[in-house]
């Protein structure tokens, strides 16, 4: 029974993590049909700028989100608009993995060039402690990382249900050429939505580093299983991915008890299957992926 | 006429490049063989880049660093050594191609082995068809030794099933009602790491200590909270981890965070590794972790490796530096016992017909081997003691007391 309630809430806390870290991935692809191979390779850079951040001045790694958001959304804006919004329209979302996939392997390079491939951790005071609630131990680096989670995608979700900017990137998502014809500026507005998905990536890269290990190449890693997350949850929907990152998040976790690592992992891919061949826009994205 | 600097350079690309190809066209007739003059050309594949690159890269050092010692030391058989070293991007199917053009093409005297199971097997399948010898630094596992190879020798203390044995035999030697009940174990699935653990695994068995938890993770696993929930939940008296490195501070500090307490861990490779008391923290007191090589060990020419080493590169040698290191010595006490070294059949069949018989003294200690290649001794137990990494088994090497007990981490 405790290992039931103490997966239970591993499962929770993980599938909180995967769906911060999934976010901007489900983003991308609503706003502008952009598959971003390079979205992990972002978060493994968040997480080296964390450490780096840690090392350097000594602070705790959460600070080092006061600098690396806003550098994540200028970079978000500046690659759409001068790599992305220059490919084709009719080839978009298959040019922009080969390009996406490009992007992935100059930041890993870049990464092991500049800080060695050796494993990288910050090491943090409370990086072992647990508080314990209902007998099951939970590990405070991971409350945090589910904080920013939920922070990060209540944030997001204001952000595209209350303001201005959320309806337009909203308008843009659902329809562009009529978002053009009522005056907005998709184009602008694309720049931004990209910018956003990736200041998510310099949220979730930190949580990441919090609680785990890291190296360059170790975003490939990752980027299956979120993919995985925001097909099964409808590409496009961020409310979707959250559900589908909960969902399996915990299926992973609890998995575990009776089939094993190996086995709990492969969940991941026969739901991609099952949801590929029973409900192929995923389960919330709905009219968006069925155009394509 | 003052010639303007991109001509100069590209003048110069171009008279390398030419040299470079009269040395290659060069190579694989003349000056080499077996009338004893010019280098004696040793061919080697590692993986420079992909998956193994960093260890790859260390076992480059090492033998680089060992070619450059024997030609200050008179060469071998009075020959200087040349490497010819490949870069096969940690790839089965390349490194089998790459050894193919070192034997046939490039003409080499003698091959040294590549880094790690995987490209061991393959490499050494083409160093016998060719009838070369074929001593390798880093294929420790069982797989290495069960394909029928009677050319290979692994150069390194022991095979992963032996890495635990002087715990092992610790652990029988305690009266038996102070001996650890159940253990758990967590392994990678890869051949190497889960031969550490099932090694201490089947000898722990035969002493009745019971099996609480047997799970094996894929290599790709980022979540290591799901493994940990099942050995804390067995709360096993011992925790053994098949581990490389990430996986093993991920899963130790996911034990921490359940307020998981054994009496015992052990966990292979990582814990030797400088970064991982940085990743740690102070809680490393009393892990337990196998190890092929310390350069604080006093066998006859270690002393003199570690400070040419240290000299050449900066800082001391690891064990990747030290396995490449014992290859180049194997090799060289097979040369000069049977004066010669030529791709010739007889002269290979002759080096490893010697080794077979022969012990031979290097770096990591006396080095025997079985028919399969398999080497006849265990690794040396260290735990952090005080902070330190330390030997602690077997008693006649340790440099500090075996903590039975582990403390709290």
């Amino acid at each position: 029974m405790s290992l039931f309630v103490q997966s239970l809430v591993l499962g929770v806390l993980l599938g909180g993590l995967y769906a911060l870290l999934a976010a901007g991935l489900t983003l991308y692809f609503g706003v502008m049909r952009v598959v971003m191979i390079a979205h992990s390779a972002f978060l493994i850079l968040a997480a080296y700028l964390a450490w780096w951040f840690t090392n350097e001045t000594g602070l705790d790694p959460l600070l080092s989100l006061v600098l690396t958001v806003p550098l994540f959304f200028g970079m978000g804006v500046v690659m759409q608009r001068s790599l992305i919004s220059r490919l084709r329209p009719a080839t978009l979302t298959m040019m922009s993995v080969l390009l996406t996939f490009s992007i992935a392997l100059v930041i890993e390079g870049t990464l092991g060039f500049v800080f060695s491939g050796t494993q990288r951790r910050i090491r943090l005071d409370y990086g072992g402690s647990s508080i314990e609630i209902a007998g099951a131990n939970v590990a405070v680096v991971k409350l945090i990382a589910f904080g920013l989670a939920v922070v990060s995608l209540a944030a997001l979700f204001l952000i595209m249900k209350k303001t201005q900017f959320g309806q337009a990137l909203r308008a843009t998502i659902q329809h562009p050429e009529a978002a053009r014809l009522i005056g907005i500026n998709t184009e602008r507005v694309a720049g931004y939505g990209f910018g956003l998905g990736l200041a998510t990536a310099a949220i979730g890269g930190t949580a990441l580093a919090l609680d785990s290990t890291f190296y360059p190449s170790l975003h490939w890693h990752w980027i299956g299983p979120l993919m995985a997350i925001i097909v099964v949850g409808g590409l496009g929907s961020i409310p979707g991915a959250a559900i589908a990152a909960m969902v399996l998040g915990m299926g992973q976790a609890l998995l575990q008890i009776p089939l094993g690592t190996t086995w709990a992992q492969t969940f991941f891919y026969i739901a991609l299957f099952a949801t590929l061949m029973v409900r192929p826009q995923g389960f919330f994205g709905g009219r968006l992926a069925q155009r394509f | 006429m003052k010639v303007k600097t991109p001509h100069r350079i590209a003048g110069l690309a171009v008279a390398s490049c030419l040299a470079l190809t009269a040395c290659m066209s060069s190579g694989s007739d003349t000056d080499s063989g077996e009338d004893g003059t010019g280098p004696i050309k040793i061919g080697i594949s590692l993986p420079l880049t992909g998956d193994f690159s960093e260890p790859g890269k260390g076992v480059q050092r090492g033998y680089e660093a060992w070619a450059e010692y024997i030609n200050e030391n008179g060469g071998l058989l009075g020959r200087d050594v040349e490497l010819t070293i490949l870069d096969d991007q940690s790839n089965a199917d390349r490194v089998a191609a790459d050894y193919e053009k070192l034997i046939n093409s490039d003409g080499v005297d003698l091959v040294f082995g590549p880094f790690s199971t995987r490209l061991v097997v393959p490499a050494a399948q083409v160093a016998q068809d060719y009838g070369f010898l074929f001593v390798e630094p880093a294929g420790a596992a069982e797989e290495v030794f069960t394909q029928g190879f009677d050319n290979l020798f692994y150069a390194a203390p022991a095979v992963a099933d032996d890495h635990y044995n002087y715990l092992a035999d610790a652990i029988e030697a305690l009266p038996e009602d102070e001996r650890p009940k159940t253990a758990a174990y967590a392994a990678m699935d890869d051949p190497f790491a889960m031969g550490t653990a099932y090694g201490l695994k089947t000898r722990l068995e035969e002493m009745g200590v019971e099996t609480v938890v047997d799970e094996v993770y894929p290599p790709n696993t980022t979540d290591f909270g799901s493994i940990a929930a099942k050995v804390a939940d067995s709360n096993a008296d011992v925790v053994v981890g098949g581990t490389q490195y990430q996986d093993a501070v991920n899963m130790i500090v996911a034990l921490q965070q359940l307020n998981y307490q054994p009496k015992m861990a052990a966990f292979s490779t990582a814990p030797t590794n400088p970064e991982f008391p940085e990743a740690i923290g102070d809680k490393t007191e009393g892990i337990l972790s196998p190890t092929g090589y310390t350069p604080e060990a006093d066998f006859p020419t270690n002393q003199e490796f570690v400070d040419f080493y240290t000299e050449l590169n900066g800082t001391p040698p690891a064990e990747d530096e030290a396995n490449a290191w014992t290859t180049g010595q194997v090799v060289a006490a097979a040369v000069e016992a049977v004066e010669c070294a030529s791709p010739d059949p007889e002269c290979q069949g002759q080096l490893i017909d010697w080794l077979r018989e022969n012990e031979v003294d290097t770096v990591v200690g006396p080095l025997t081997w079985d028919a399969e290649g398999r080497p006849q001794g265990a690794h040396l137990i260290q735990q952090y003691v005080d902070g330190k990494i330390r030997i602690v088994l077997p008693e006649e090497a340790a440099e500090a007391d075996f903590i039975v007990e582990k403390p709290q981490w």
